[in-house]
């Protein structure tokens, strides 16, 4: 092994970023600049990787226009062309294909995007997008550094901490096929985040911060954000660090925020005369992108003029402008997605027109303020006392807005004034973590530093998983008819259960038939970090348990003529950071030879 | 300023191959990754490649970088269309509505693919002395040029260097490499 790499395989965009390994000391982690088309016969070579692709028609592909420097005769694009095709030409591009692996209602391993694209194109599924992407980097990779393959390199791969273990199955299915080897490990996005904060620090990061402190890290990436919390504690005599809760998989992002800003710029032109076509309208999302962080600083003319250029030749003659009021903009999007809010509010259910795209369940509330208000309340509080964190890390291309910041900062200090939150003059204000400037490329090289950390015996986050979970088991008693048997859910790992280690549920043996295929509903929780393995829930609220897709498994045995096999549960988290679930024979004697592993099964079965 | 750094950089290459060709050296020498530089010529070269006295193998290249660059700022920023537009009967807002954005998005270009940086970080009215041995190309004196070096002077610009050249590659072919923006039909 020569290097460690981390991948970020972002919603939007892609990044490698590795170190060379040397016998003395680990190298400076850089960026990989990745070659790829930017229009049909043009490459140009990028540190980022936009996660899209573009689909050709048979007459585009052909005479060289897709070709890469290892690829010919291709008839798709990976990279900054799909990106800017997805404006127009939206049914032949994959775009957030990251956000349907974990969209639990459609089959992901199944070609369905673009999503609702006309027949001839040939669509892709999730997974293999994906893959897609991941086979561009690793391409890239070897075509740069021919004599090391990736897969004998030590790669670690993010995820967004709100993945569920379907999700990091599938993404880790993409991965193999990708060629990245099966000794690459999982990392939690936000955490990486930190590690690339932890990374700029160096040792100083101890002195900055100090035990029971609590760092929210908050990534807001193109199409999701990401909460995690870490806490700081104290381990003989050494300050630890501990990942103590991550949020859920909400879909909201930059993007949407782009988007609203368009909107309302629109409607400026519109009120002046102008109604703008399809083709300006996704200009002007391009204009609104770049113009964001102008648009939220304080400083400066009250207004901003935004142009759309004309399309044709005639570029002055058919350009159209407008002044917009920078006042009124990013109180737009400030009260849209960062809205002042208290402890105690909880996220609105009401569905909101303007941010739905069909398919992908979108949140219903873009208020990422809330969100953070909810998980905050939940995660931060012993005995309904809520202990604000004391820092935040922001992570995410749409906080090089300050704007966002600042008001995210006053929003979170301002519950200090709550009676549920514990304040004195340490805790009064929560303050931005000093330095992670590099906020587009910092979940790569914090990816990478974890790697030069786990294989040079550096600093780590603790946490294991950050969920427990369940299988379903339907409770024995009378049929009543027409009510389904009592469910109950048994544990079968607890949360922060660690890498590479492995637990055998203690329960009644459960009775399998034999020969035939066995289902078992499987649900995640966040906030249930109590629970033990083999602990078994009789009720549960919808908020704590999270069903996602149901495990599987058919039972083969040789030679006998059992019809039933008494089972328990083996559960195990590997290296990786994969769940793993295990049926094992309960009969004494047979624990090591009659195995079966249950499988996800990502079919919609309904 | 970025559109006349665009311009200038443009026609500096368009002009001039030998000049875009050190650039290239200069990027590929300079600034490669280390790992870069010790990459095996042998490694997965392709046939139709013209071998080449470089450590690193380039693409086959089947037009100047020069209509690279044109058609790169074209894509990105529109820049052909705003220079080749009369600006005869237009206002100086309608030309300046226009232009910000395609002057923003020109700088933007340059800078990724040239990362320019000021020669002297001395700043206009400082004065500055040329060391005894100088590079003519990197100094230019002007006004009462008598002696010899050191030369002591005003600085009247602060001059601009290339830190890359990382102009796309081209892929396709030969009879298509003149075209720098494609037709654009939409399909309704």
């Amino acid at each position: 092994m020569k290097y460690i790499i981390g991948i970020d395989l972002g919603t939007t965009n892609s990044v490698l970023a590795f170190a060379e390994l040397t016998e003395e000391k680990a190298g400076e982690v850089q960026l990989l600049s990745v070659p790829q088309m930017v229009a049909t016969g043009t490459t140009e070579s990028k540190t980022s990787l936009p996660s899209f692709s573009y689909i050709a028609n048979s007459a585009e592909a052909g005479q060289g226009a897709f070709d890469l420097p290892w690829a010919e005769e291709r008839s798709f694009a990976v990279g900054e062309l799909a990106r800017r095709r997805s404006a127009d030409a939206p049914d032949r591009t994959v775009g957030a294909s990251k956000s349907w692996l974990c969209h639990h209602t459609v089959d992901r391993r199944a070609a369905i995007l673009p999503w609702n694209a006309p027949d001839d194109v040939a669509k892709i599924s999730p997974v293999a997008a994906a893959q897609q992407y991941l086979q561009h980097l690793v391409d890239a990779w070897h075509d740069h550094f021919s004599d090391s393959p990736i897969a004998d390199q030590h790669v670690v791969l993010t995820v967004p901490a709100s993945f569920d273990p379907v999700a990091r199955e599938l993404t880790r299915e993409a991965a193999i096929g990708a060629g990245l080897g099966e000794n690459f490990v999982f990392l939690e996005e936000p955490q990486a985040a930190l590690y690339a904060w932890l990374d700029q620090q160096g040792d100083d990061w101890r002195k900055l911060l100090k035990v029971d402190d609590s760092v929210l890290v908050c990534d807001v990436g193109g199409g999701t954000t990401d909460l995690t919390l870490i806490q700081v504690e104290e381990e003989a005599g050494e300050l630890v660090l501990k990942r103590s809760a991550v949020g859920d998989h909400l879909l909201v992002g930059g993007d949407n925020m782009d988007l609203a800003a368009a909107h309302f710029v629109a409607e400026k032109f519109a009120a002046n005369g102008t109604q703008l076509d399809p083709w300006q309208s996704v200009s002007l999302w391009h204009s609104c992108r770049t113009a964001k962080e102008t648009l939220l600083t304080a400083s400066g003319p009250k207004t901003h003029p935004i142009s759309i250029l004309g399309r044709g030749s005639k570029l002055i003659a058919s350009t159209v402008s407008v002044d917009v009021d920078k006042g009124a903009l990013s109180n737009l999007l400030l009260n849209g997605f960062f809205p002042e809010c208290g402890i105690n509010d909880v996220p609105q259910r009401q569905p909101m027109s303007g941010f739905q795209e069909i398919g992908l369940p979108y949140e219903s509330d873009p208020g990422i303020t809330r969100h953070i208000a909810a998980f905050v309340k939940q995660h931060c509080a012993t005995n309904g006392q809520v202990t604000l964190p004391k820092y935040v890390l922001f992570n995410g291309g749409v906080f090089k807005a300050d704007g966002f910041r600042k008001r995210m900062l006053e929003v979170i200090s301002g519950w200090a004034t709550n009676s549920a939150v514990e304040s004195d003059e340490s805790t009064a204000t929560v303050a931005a973590l000093a330095g992670g400037e590099d906020l587009d490329f910092a979940v790569a090289r914090g990816a990478c530093f974890y790697g030069l950390n786990k294989h040079a015996g550096g600093m780590r986050i603790r946490g294991g998983v950050g969920n427990s979970y369940y299988v379903g088991i339907e409770t024995a008693g009378l049929a009543i008819p027409g009510a389904p048997r009592p469910l109950k859910a048994l544990c079968v790992v607890p949360f922060g259960m660690e890498e590479g280690t492995d637990v055998s549920v203690e329960s009644n043996p459960i009775g399998l038939v034999v020969g035939q295929r066995v289902s078992f509903r499987f649900f995640s929780s966040k906030t249930r970090k109590e629970d033990q393995p083999g602990q078994l829930l009789g009720r549960w609220t919808e908020e704590e348990l999270v069903e996602t897709d149901p495990l599987l498994a058919t039972l083969t045995v040789d030679g006998t003529e059992e019809t039933f096999v008494p089972v328990k549960f083996d559960s195990k988290i590997t290296e990786l950071g994969m769940f793993e679930l295990w049926c094992v024979s309960s009969v004494e004697g047979e624990e090591t030879a009659r195995r079966w592993k249950l499988e996800f099964s990502v079919r919609d079965e309904s | 300023m970025g559109l006349m750094v665009a311009t200038k950089a443009f026609f500096k290459l368009l002009t001039n191959r030998a000049l875009s060709e050190s650039f290239d050296d200069f990027a590929s020498g300079k600034l490669a990754l280390e790992a870069e530089k010790s990459k095996p010529d042998s490694a997965p070269a392709k046939p139709s490649e013209k071998p080449k006295a470089k450590s690193k193998p380039e693409p086959t290249s089947g037009r100047s970088e020069a209509i690279s660059l044109l058609s790169a700022l074209q894509r990105e920023a529109r820049f052909l269309d705003l220079v080749k537009e009369s600006l005869d009967g237009y206002s100086d807002a309608q030309i300046g509505g226009a232009a910000r954005d395609v002057i923003r998005d020109c700088g933007a270009v340059i800078e990724r693919m040239f990362a320019l940086q000021p020669l002297s970080t001395a700043q206009d009215g400082d004065s500055l002395e040329t060391p005894a041995e100088f590079d003519p190309a990197e100094y230019r004196l002007t006004g009462n040029v008598t002696g010899d070096a050191p030369f002591k002077g005003t600085l009247a610009h602060h001059g601009w260097k290339a830190t890359k050249c990382e102009v796309p590659k081209y892929s396709g072919s030969v009879l298509s490499s003149q075209i720098v923006a494609p037709i654009e039909l939409e399909i309704k």
